[in-house]
This record gives structure tokens, sequence and C-alpha cells, in this order.
């Protein structure tokens, strides 16, 4: 779990050696970086740009010109869905006060329960009423302009003229559809957290409650904001808030660093976010996205630097989504209690990244290489992570890979051009992976803390785990795909476009896809068959995963009203020596958020029924109906991607779902000889491959995680580490101590000759300068009077 | 109703001054609520000001009227616009809370302490209000004996080379800063012109064709060392962690709030006007200087142990981006500039407050030595987690806005003819900026805050750990460690950090107010930059074409286009861009039959 690295002298400097040299190739690679107009180069380069688009124009300005019919109107009545940025505003003051008067009752999951419930109500009611985009205007925020009140020739490229970013909501189709599961989930996660954190109740509570109300507020700025600049604070506050939630254990060293892991990487991404945006204003002028789509569907493509856009707001959505190379915060941010890891690592704040991409497709159409470079990513990254997961013995980590992994998945979908294969990947993935995570949380409060797939088994047979052991089976089933699931749906209609699009070797992703997608079946089936098929036996966790040592202190209150403690024996700390331990199953709050979560998993695959039947689906509809439009089959344009594409000689859906009843069969029957019918095969076969110097790498490689937090270590870490050392001496001792005092000495020098120094040289050149300056003074003043008493 | 203005402003400088007389006859235990009730009352009086002020929005300075001669001929001219009353405000609001943080750490002396922060509020407030250079350097350099003061007298072990070190650094600087103002005065009396110190008539003529290039370029450089040690600039800026180290928690607020801010206000209101054509020329220099503070003080930060030495250092690397704002020479770049000093002063001066705080409890800053701390003080947590997002820059609180606004002046003032608002700067170096302010910024915080107020609690020893802290006098004076403080915070210290942090809450989401007010001033203060960088980067083209032509003749194969003869070779060219014809109109390229 904690991955803490002993840091040896000899392992310091040579990873220094191994890092110093690719860094420096990073740094003179970054300040080569073509901003455009710097020289020759970058002219023939924006020459070479120009024709790409030429080139590029035929494929993307069928799409683009779809765009126009989504561009939003000003709605003046709307005003009230800045309600649904209000209320979890409110319960988080709330949440506040209550910390500061350590209220020990659950008022503030009530109030967050309740404000986030009226979130999504608000949300429902206002997809009821919506017809077709709008933007609400709520209030002023940034304002700054100073246009001389004439306005140059070229009208898209007037930039430098205003600065204006207000709190204002975009909504259209992409904003209803990402809200209304967001704020779903975010209600039924409170309410699950509000019986799971119950042995925190007290300030801690509060302080739990007020971050997940953060959370809402900064997701809703994130996803329904109309402007750049206001998708960044939201961007920004999802980052604290998850910030603040993984440290929430902050007892614990590991969760603190994972914590501040999180922010910092997530900077980085930031960092690139934020050149993407000054980059877009550059170009376009402005920062809400009324104006800059308006622009692009004017046929405009911005300035010459236009084409960098893309790849800086890549680099802010991978950092926010974990992909490589931003990737190694995520896994280590299950240190959170697990309705975050649910919520914020799983089904919402990390898709923030797809819904980027999917927000500002047009500005990713701007360099034909943009989307594939995602694509690239997405697709490296998700076969990447389902290799880690393979071998993490952590129920939660696995999961946690599994998200990478699918998180990948979404980002090859965007990369080979369907928001809507994406964006109908996040829906799904939020329901079963939110159900997996809380599934686990479930398990691993029943069993003092234990996630350790090796010593919990056979939980389907453990009264009152019921409920756990089967919704989880939906998620696994889920998450592995199997044909007809949700999950099944949405990854096949990423991977069909992938296989069939022979640009930029994306039919070579959509087979890594598959592949990964066996690996993905085989993984998940591991956790499930391990923990909760086989015969019945388990080891209780140390309880240090899930609680902070003050819940030793309040397990003496731990309202466990309905279950009878053997002998008064509490199971908090010492129970798994006594050999006394009784799990504990959830109650009605926990196995209904599960229940219901596992019957939304379902439904979700609704739209995938609705498009096997031939037609148009709810989500196709909403996505076409926003700036993603151009990534919408049958939509943007006449052509479609995906629609009657054919792969190796036959229907290209027909085959996949062959393929697709082939990799359920492979993984999960691998899965299930390997750690059900025969567990001990499992391990022959590590031992075996490791006995081997051919193939001992693997599992070590994969156990490890292909070492890409020792690789960061090295690159980054430690370097900056040094470089701050040595800066702080350079400071300390030749810049302070050197010059800055050996040139103080000079006046004392000549101060020995006026002034007999009596404590200490310092003291004597002061005075010596505040005569100095009484002369210069009194001379200006003589000088001054006469000159006046002259002149008058 | 012209006098009103003169009236309330002369009653903001001599009411401290009257508070401080009277906290030297009044009784000892008196002194403290007689500083706070006479600066609350300066507080309300610059209020009443920003209410009456008419000239929010236009740049103007209130009131107009010229000198209104005091003994001796010298002009005091007093008047304010809009950035400089904010900078009041900003002073004025801060100097009660500073001085209610001080109540129980100052147990001895107290009738100095509180006298001489009166002057200090005094003295500040006179250097934001004037209009003439004399009253400025008077007020601006009165300052520093206060702070001496405070340092010399309630500082912590090495408090005399600090205070010492801060007065040199401070007092020979600024000397040079009057020498250069009185030379501009001097040279403008000698063509015949009547004596003047008034700030606009310096500016003026400085400007016109009786001062040479060459006597502008020193008359600014003169100007900038004084006021470059005063911001801190990068390295000149060993004075400032030291006297941070040293000085008690009223006198750090005061110093990182609003004394450092005297520096970038002095660049603004004095320097930049001056001599627009000089500044260009060593802006390269001051540019790169900006840069190393940005990002090399980051990582300096990063390796610090002592808390207060850390947001000492974060002050110069802060400081480092409002100065590179305020070189970009572009309304945004400018105007986040004057942001960032507001809002630094907000962040950095409550993260001293709240430093204070620990050390009033734990008598330590050293971060070996602390640890987990929210245990112990959750609601100081808080407001240490708070101010450390209003630090680095959390959307949605202050101090995003100006770090925003800073690195997009920095990122949109290219080295290019064609735009409107040529800079010197550019994106690359913005990004470079960006990496030290937005990640390592971040770092070194959350380092902070990750070992101080997260993790396992770990409280320095009691009975021995803190023997060394005797030299203080007063730190066991009753014999008791915490002066009866409770373990969390006081109903007067949340009273005390409360009102900041709702402040940094309003100005991250209503910044606009305040960007309404800065918008004009800032385009007036750097009206004659764009012209100035125009002449600065054809005179650098016609030298690169010099050369260019010159190699052209040597070797033949060379031919020069107008196109490549802009950007080759040399340090300028990497920030200069020069391609006139920038913005091309490829449009076409994808335009729908």
């Amino acid at each position: 779990m904690d991955h803490a690295l002993p840091d040896s002298r000899g392992r310091f400097w040579r990873r220094l050696a191994l890092a110093m040299p690719i860094a420096l190739a990073l740094t003179a690679s970054a300040v080569g970086l073509p901003f455009g107009q710097e020289g020759t180069e970058a002219a023939e380069h924006a020459a070479n740009q120009l024709n790409a688009h030429a080139a590029h124009a035929g494929a993307t300005a069928e799409q683009l010109a779809a765009l126009t019919k989504v561009l939003p109107q000003q709605a003046p009545g709307l005003s009230w869905a800045g309600w649904i940025l209000g209320l979890p505003a409110i319960a988080a003051v709330l949440c506040m006060v209550f910390g500061f008067l350590k209220l020990r009752n659950k008022l503030p999951a009530i109030v967050t329960v309740l404000a986030l419930g009226g979130a999504f109500v608000t949300t429902f009611i206002l997809y009821q009423n919506y017809e077709s985009p709008v933007t609400v205007h709520l209030y002023d925020w940034i304002r700054l302009d100073w246009s001389p009140g004439s306005t140059t020739g070229n009208g898209t490229l007037a930039a430098g003229q205003s600065l204006i970013a207000d709190i204002g909501l975009h909504i259209d189709g992409l904003t209803l559809f990402w809200m209304l599961f967001v704020t779903g989930l975010g209600t039924l996660i409170a309410i699950f957290a509000s019986e799971y954190m119950e042995s925190d109740v007290g300030g801690n509570y509060a302080r739990f409650f007020g971050a997940v109300s953060i959370f809402l507020l900064a997701m809703g700025c994130l996803v329904m904001g109309g402007n750049l600049f206001l998708l960044y604070l939201g961007w920004e506050g999802v980052g604290v808030a998850s910030y603040l939630l993984i440290g929430y254990y902050y007892g614990k060293p590991s969760a603190v660093a994972a914590a501040k892991k999180a922010f910092i990487m997530n900077r980085i991404g930031d960092l690139g976010l934020l050149v993407g945006i000054y980059l877009t204003w550059r170009n376009f002028g402005a920062l809400d996205y009324d104006t800059i789509f308006r622009a692009i569907a004017n046929g405009s493509t911005g300035g010459e630097t236009a084409y960098l856009i893309p790849y800086f707001l890549m680099l802010g959505a991978f950092g926010k989504s974990a992909q490589i190379p931003l990737f190694t915060w995520l896994p280590d941010a299950m240190e959170g209690p697990t309705p975050v890891s649910a919520l914020i690592h799983a089904a919402t704040m990390v898709t923030a990244g797809v819904y980027l991409i999917a927000r500002c497709f047009p500005l990713f159409l701007l360099d034909p290489n943009a989307l594939p470079t995602v694509a690239w990513i997405g697709g490296t990254t998700a076969f990447l992570a389902a290799t880690i997961g393979l071998m993490q013995y952590d129920m939660k980590r696995v999961f946690a890979y599994s998200t990478v992994s699918q998180l990948g998945f979404m980002f090859l979908g965007l990369g080979v051009g369907t928001s809507y294969g994406a964006a109908f990947h996040v829906f799904t993935h939020a329901f079963f992976k939110a159900l997996l995570f809380l599934s686990s949380g479930a398990v691993m409060h029943g069993f003092a803390g234990q996630l350790d797939i090796r010593k919990i088994s056979g939980l389907r047979h453990i009264p009152g785990f019921k409920v756990v052991a089967y919704t989880m089976l939906v998620g696994c089933l889920w998450l592995a795909a199997i044909p007809f699931s949700a999950g099944f749906f949405s990854k096949d209609e990423i991977l069909l476009v992938a296989l069939t699009d022979h640009t930029h070797g994306n039919a070579l992703l959509g087979w890594l896809g598959l592949f990964t997608a066996t690996l993905t079946a085989y993984y998940t089936f591991r956790v499930w068959f391990r923990v909760c098929a086989g015969p019945v036996s388990y080891v209780p966790g140390d309880e240090h995963h899930g609680h902070d040592d003050h819940a030793h202190a309040a397990a003496d209150h731990h309202p466990h009203d309905d279950h009878a403690h053997a002998g008064g024996d509490d199971h908090h700390g010492h129970a798994h020596d006594g050999g006394h331990f009784h799990p504990h199953p959830p109650r009605l709050a926990v196995n209904g958020v599960l229940a219901v979560l596992a019957i939304g998993a379902i439904m979700a695959g609704i739209p995938g029924y609705m498009s096997l039947a031939g037609g148009s689906n709810w989500v196709k509809k909403m996505i076409g109906d926003s700036t993603a439009v151009a990534g919408v089959p049958d939509l943007s344009s006449a052509s479609g991607h995906a629609g009657h594409a054919e792969l190796l000689g036959m229907n290209a859906h027909t085959l996949l779902l062959v393929i697709s009843f082939g990799i359920s069969i492979v993984g999960i029957g691998g899965a299930a000889y390997f750690h059900l019918l025969n567990r001990k095969a499992a391990d022959n076969l590590k031992q075996s491959l490791l006995a081997s110097p051919l193939t001992g790498w693997l599992p070590r490689a994969l156990e490890n995680k292909w070492y890409v937090d020792e690789l960061y270590d090295g690159l980054f870490r430690l370097p900056v580490r040094g470089l701050a050392w040595l800066l702080a001496k350079i400071d300390s001792y030749l810049l302070d101590s050197g010059v800055i005092n050996g040139i103080g000495r000079v006046p004392a020098w000549v101060g020995r000759y006026f002034q007999p120094l009596y404590n200490g040289v310092l003291q004597g050149y002061a005075v010596v300068m505040a005569g100095g300056l009484g002369l210069i003074l009194v001379w200006m003043m003589l000088y001054w009077i006469a000159h006046r008493g002259g002149a008058s | 109703m012209s006098s009103l203005p003169s009236n309330l402003m002369a009653a903001m400088l001599l009411l401290p001054l009257i508070g401080a007389g009277i906290i030297a006859a009044a009784p000892r235990l008196l002194a403290k609520h007689i500083a706070v009730g006479s600066s609350l009352a300066v507080f309300a009086i610059s209020i009443m000001l920003a209410w009456q002020f008419p000239e929010w929005t236009s740049g103007r300075f209130w009131p107009n009227n010229s000198a209104s001669e005091l003994a001796l001929g010298v002009s005091f001219t007093l008047g304010i616009d809009s950035v400089s009353l904010l900078l009041i405000l900003l002073t004025t609001f801060l100097t009660p809370l500073a001085l209610l943080g001080s109540y129980t750490s100052v147990a001895h002396r107290e009738r100095e302490f509180y006298a001489w922060f009166l002057v200090l509020l005094s003295a500040m407030l006179l250097a934001f209000m004037a209009r003439d250079v004399i009253a400025f350097y008077v007020g601006y350099e009165f300052t520093i004996v206060p702070m001496l003061f405070l340092i010399a007298i309630f500082g912590g072990d090495n408090r005399r080379y600090a205070a010492i070190k801060f007065f040199v650094f401070t007092f020979v600087a600024s000397v040079i800063t009057l020498s250069g103002l009185i030379y501009v005065a001097a040279a403008r009396a000698q063509t015949g012109l009547p004596w003047s110190f008034g700030l606009a008539e310096l500016q003026s003529f400085a400007q016109s064709n009786d001062f040479s290039d060459t006597q502008r370029y020193w008359v600014f450089v003169a100007m900038m060392i004084g006021f470059c040690v005063k911001v801190p600039f990068f390295p000149v800026h060993s004075w400032l962690p030291l006297a941070h180290d040293q000085a008690p928690t009223g006198g750090s607020v005061i110093l990182a709030g609003t004394l450092l801010k005297l520096g970038t206000y002095g660049i603004y209101r004095v320097a930049l006007p001056m001599a627009p054509g000089a500044a260009v020329e060593i802006a390269p220099l001051l540019i790169t200087f900006c840069i190393i503070a940005i990002v090399a003080i980051s990582l300096v930060c990063f390796a610090q142990k002592d808390v207060k030495r850390l947001v000492a250092y974060s002050s110069v690397s802060h400081m480092g981006v409002a100065m590179l704002g305020m070189l970009a020479l572009n309304p945004v770049g400018v105007s986040g500039s004057v942001l960032y000093m507001i809002n630094h002063g907000l962040s950095t001066g409550a993260l001293f407050l709240c430093i204070g705080m620990m050390y009033e409890r734990y008598h330590t800053k050293d971060m070996d030595k602390l640890g987990g701390l929210a245990k112990k003080m959750p609601i100081w947590a808080f407001f240490m987690v708070f101010f450390t997002m209003t630090s680095v820059g959390l959307p949605g609180l202050n101090g995003f806005v100006s770090e925003v606004m800073c690195l997009l002046g920095a990122f949109s003032a290219r080295p290019s003819t064609a735009l409107e608002w040529p800079g010197l700067i550019g994106p690359r170096w913005m990004l470079i900026a960006g990496v030290g302010s937005v990640i390592f910024g971040a770092l070194y915080m959350l380092y902070m805050v990750g070992r101080v107020v997260w993790g396992p609690l770990k409280e320095p020893g009691h009975g021995h750990g803190h023997g060394h802290e005797s030299s203080h006098g007063h730190a066991h004076a009753g014999g008791h460690d915490n002066h009866g403080l409770p373990p969390d915070l006081s109903a007067r210290e949340v009273v005390t950090l409360a009102p900041i942090a709702a402040l940094c809450l309003f100005l991250g989401v209503q910044p606009w107010y305040v960007l309404d007010a800065i918008g004009p001033s800032a385009t007036t203060t750097i009206a004659a930059y764009p012209e100035a960088v125009k002449n600065y980067l054809r005179t650098q083209q016609e030298a690169e074409a010099a050369k260019g032509s010159l190699a052209g003749e040597t070797t033949p194969e060379i031919t020069v286009s107008p196109d490549a003869t802009s950007a080759t070779g040399g340090r300028i060219s990497s920030l200069s861009d020069g391609s006139a014809t920038s913005h091309l109109p490829i449009s076409s390229a994808t335009a729908t039959p």
C-alpha cells in the first residue's frame, strides 16, 4: 500500500544520473516549443500547418458545419439554474459552520444529501425544460476592458482588448448529460457515506461532507461554466476537494503524501490547461465558449498558434483524468475514504478530462494530429493500466487501475472521433465503477479495513453480505463488458469506430483495445472469484486502511446497535489477534444505495439497446446537441463513421459481438480457473515465471507498476529536491553571505575612519549611512532654499 | 468641498501620530487598546474616503489641485487615484488586524511597540498619498525606522543583525532612489523652470527633450535600485527572509502585507511613467531576474525548514510574479500586478498571522519539530489551509485572478511590432515562469502544509524544548508558555483572521469591482509604453539587419529576405519576434463552399 521508498544515497545518485540527461532533453525540447513566429523555422512550420489544415479541411468542415446548429441563445429567464451551483455552496458553508461548532450529529450529512438531491432535482427540471442550447449569465466575475472603443479590422483577432470571464452557464446536451449523472451519483454516494462515515461523527464528519459539497460545487462550475476560466475554476476546485478528501485521514503519512501527489500532478496538467486557455484567448479573442465556437463555426481557425491549443488542453485533460504521463496519482488516491474513491476518483472528477475534450472538440480539430495523439495516449494507458491491474492484491487498487484503463478507453474513443462513444462510456462507467467501489468499501467496512483479495474469500456465503456480493457481481460483469451489458455497448461503440478507422493506426489501437478488454475481464473476475466466491475464510484488517486511529477512540460508541458483539469484544484494533472477529454487514443506506446503483448500471445499457434496435438514442441525442456534435456519428456527417462499417469482411457489429463473447469467456474463464477452481495454479504460474530469468521481469514489473513511480522519482522528485537544496545553499552562502554582505562591508571599512565601532560592524555603518543621508538632506534643503530665494 | 479629501487624508495621517502620543502617556496596559482603536478609526476614515472618492473608474487623481505648501516651501501635495486608494485601504485594513494579532505575543515594552506601529501606519499612508516626491520619500523612508525598532526590540534571537540588515539594505537603496529623484528636479530647475518636486511635473519633464536618453537611463536605474530592494527583487532579496524570520508577528504582517508593496507601488507610480525608453531597455534584465526569482526562489522555499522563512521566501517568489506582470507592460499584466499586490498582502499577511498564532503556542517554527497540528488546532488548520489555497492561486479565491492575469500579461507580451501592446516576454518565458509559480508554488506550500498541518501529531517537547527561546525575555515572563491561550484559536484570533478570509473570498468571486478601478489607472500609467517598446524593437531589428547585411557580404549564399532578418542569433532574438506579418488570415483554409 505504502510505497515509500528508502532513499539511500547510492540510489539517489544513480537515479539522478539516469534522470539528468532525460530532464535536460525534456527542458531543451520544451524551450524549443514552436510557439510560432520565432524565426523562419516557425514560419515554415506554420506554412506546413496551413497545408495540413487544407488537407484536413475536407473532413472536418463537414463536421464543423454541424456546430452551427448547436450555438446557444442567451436565456435571461433561466437564472434559477444557478441553484445547481448554489445548493452545494450553501451546504459547504453550513458544513463549515457545523465543523466550527463541532456538532456531534449527522446534520452535515443530512444537509449535504438535501443540497445534492436538490441540485439533482434542479438539473432534472432543467433537463425537462430544455429545448436548445442556451447561455445564462449569473454574475460578473473577471472583467477588464481596455479597448479604446474601436475594434481592429480582422474581427477574430481583436485579442488583447478585453479579458472577460463571467460566472455564467452554458447549458446544452453535454452539460445536462454530465450534470445529471454527477448530481445523481453525488446524492447517492452522499447517502452511502452518511452511514459509512458515521464512526467519525463530529468535526471530521462535517469536514468530509463540506469537502464533498465543495466538490459538487466545483464540478458544477467545471461542467456548466460558460467560459474557460470558469472551467478552470471548477478544474482546480475539484482538485482541491480531491486533495482534502484523499488526505481525509491526515494522521496517516501515506494519505498526506497521496493527497499532495494528486494535487501536484494535477497542477502540472493545470499549467497545460492554463496555457491552452491563454492560447485560445489570444487566437480567438475571448474565453467564453459561445464566442469561440461561433468563430470556429464561421470558418475561423484562429491565429498561427491555434494549432497548439489542443495539445496544451489535452495535457490538462491527461492530468485530471490520470492518463500517461500523469496517471500515477490516481491509484494512490485510494487512500481516501471509499465513497470519495467512488465519487471523485472513479465516477465523476476523473472524467473531467473527457468532458474538456468533448466540450472543446472543435478546438481539437484545429490540428490534424491532435485527436490521434489523444487516441494513442488513451489506448496505451488503457493497456498499461490493465496490465498493472493484473497483479495488484489490493481490491481498491485493482479497481483504481481499472479506472485508469477505462478512462484510457474513453480517450481512445475521443481520439478516434466518437465523442458519443466516449461520453456513453463515461456514463455507463460511472454507474458500474461507483458500484464496484462502494461494494468494495462495504467489504472493507465489514472486515475492519481488509482489502487484500488473498485474505477474504467466499463473501457471498457470509450472512449479510449477499447484497454486496451480488451487486459487485453486476459491477464486475459490466466492467468485463459481457455482451448486452451497458459496459459492452459503450466500450464496443469506441472499439468499433477505432477498428474501422484506418488512419493514424487507429485500427491497431482497436485491436490493442480488444486485448485490453480481455485483460479487463480477467482481472475483474480475479477479484470477484477471490473475494466473493470460493470457501468462506477471512482475516480482518488492521482498521488502518479505512479509519484513522481516532476510530479506536470512537469505537466505544460505535453505533452498531443491530449487531451483537460477542462477549463485548470489540473488533476494533485487537480483534484479529483474538480470533473473535465478526464481520459486520452493511445496513440499509449502504445496501439500498448498492441496489439502486446496480439497477442504474443495468438501466444505463438502455441507450445501447435502442441503438441496437436501429434507432438513435438518448445519449446520442444529448451529445449531438452540444459542441461535441462533430464526434457524434449520424449527426456530424452524412457518411457516418461506423454506421454500416465492415470489418474483416463481416458486418462490424456482428463480428464485434462475437469477439466480445470470446473475450468474456476467455477472460472470465481464465479468472475462474486460476482464482476459483485452482487457486494454487496462479501462484505456481507466478513462481515458474519468476524462476526463469527470461520471464522473471514480467511479474516483477507488473507488481511494481512498471516502476513508473520510481522513474518519476528519479526524473523529477529527486532532481527538484536536489536543485532546491543546492539553490538554497547558493542563496544563503554565495549570494547573501558572499556578495551582499561583502558589499556591505565596504562602507563599514570606510565608516571605521569616522566612527569608533562600539557594537559590531553593521551598527557602525548604519550610523554612517544615517549621517550621510542627513548630510544629503541638509545640502538639498540649503540649495533649495537658496535657489528659491534667488528665484523670488 | 474640495478641502474635504485633503482633510480626510490629513486626518488619516495625523490620527495615528496622535494615537502614538497618547500611548506614550497612557498606562502600559491600555496601549494595545488605544492602538487598535486609533487604527480602526483610520480604517473608518479610509472607508469614508473611498466612499467620497469620485474617480474610481476614471484613472484620474483626486483631489487634482496643486500644492498646499507647508513650511520651507516643500509642497506637500496629497492626491490619490484608484490604485493608491486600494493600497491605502489594504494598509488601513491590515493594520488593526496585525495589532489585534499581537495582543498576547507582545508582553514587554508594549507602549513602544504600539506607538511605533502607529507611526509606521502614518508613514505608509503618506507614501501612498503623496503626489510630491519629497513627501513620497519622507513617507517611504520613514517606514524604515519604526520597522527597525519593531524588529530590533521585539524580534527573535538574531534580531539585531536582522534589523540592521533590513535597515542598511532599504536605507542605502532608497538614498540612491532619492538621488535620482533629486537629479531630475535639479535638471528641471537648470532649464529655468521653477523648482518643483511634484511627481507629475518631474515625469513630464523627464519625458521632454530637455532630458537626454543617458540621463533618463541613469535616473531610472537609480530609482529602480531603491524600489527593487524594497520589493524585494531577486538578487537583493536576502534581507527579507532574515527580517521576517526575526520580526514579531505584527511586524511581519505589515512588512509582507504593505511595506513590500511600497516597492512595487514606487515602480508603478514613480519609476515606470518617468522614463519609458529607459525602462524598456532595462526590462530584459529585470525580466530575467523575475523569472529566476519565480523559479529558483520557489525551489529555495522548498528547501526551508522554518515555516516563517518559507513563507518569507515565497513572498520573494510571489513578488517576482507581480513584477513579471508589471514588466509585461500591457493592461492585463499591469492590472494583474496591482491586484497581485493587494492579494499577496492579504494572503501572506494572513499566513504570517497564522504562523504567529502557532508560534505563540509552540515557540518554534521548525517544521521538523511540528506536525499534524490539525488534530490539536482544527480551526487554526482551517485558516492555514484556506490561506495556503489563496496563496497557491486557487480559483475562486483572490490569488487566482491576479496570478492568472500576470501570467496572461506575460504570455501576450510578445515582442512583435504588429501588436497593439507589444512587450518583451512572450509565451516561452511565461511557460517557465508558470512552472515556477503554478507548479513549484503549489509544491512548497503543500509540502509545508503537509508537514505542519497534516500528518501524525508532533509537538515540541514541553519543559525542555524551548530553553533556547529564553533570550526573548518575555517568552516565559509569567511562568506560563502559552500566554494563557487556549489550545485552538481564541475568539480574538478568529476575529483577526476571519475578515481577511472573507475578503479573500470576496475578491476571488467578485474581482471585477477592483479590476474596474485598476484598469484605467494601469492603462494610463503605461500609456507611453507601446511606442517605447516598438521603438526598442525597431532598433533591435535594425541592428540585427545591419549585422545580417554585413554577414551577407562575406557569405553571399545567405540571402536576406525581409522575413528572415527579424529573428536570428543573439539573446534578444529569443525574446524578439519581429515578424510583422504575424496575423495570417488562414481562415480561408477551412471555409466551406
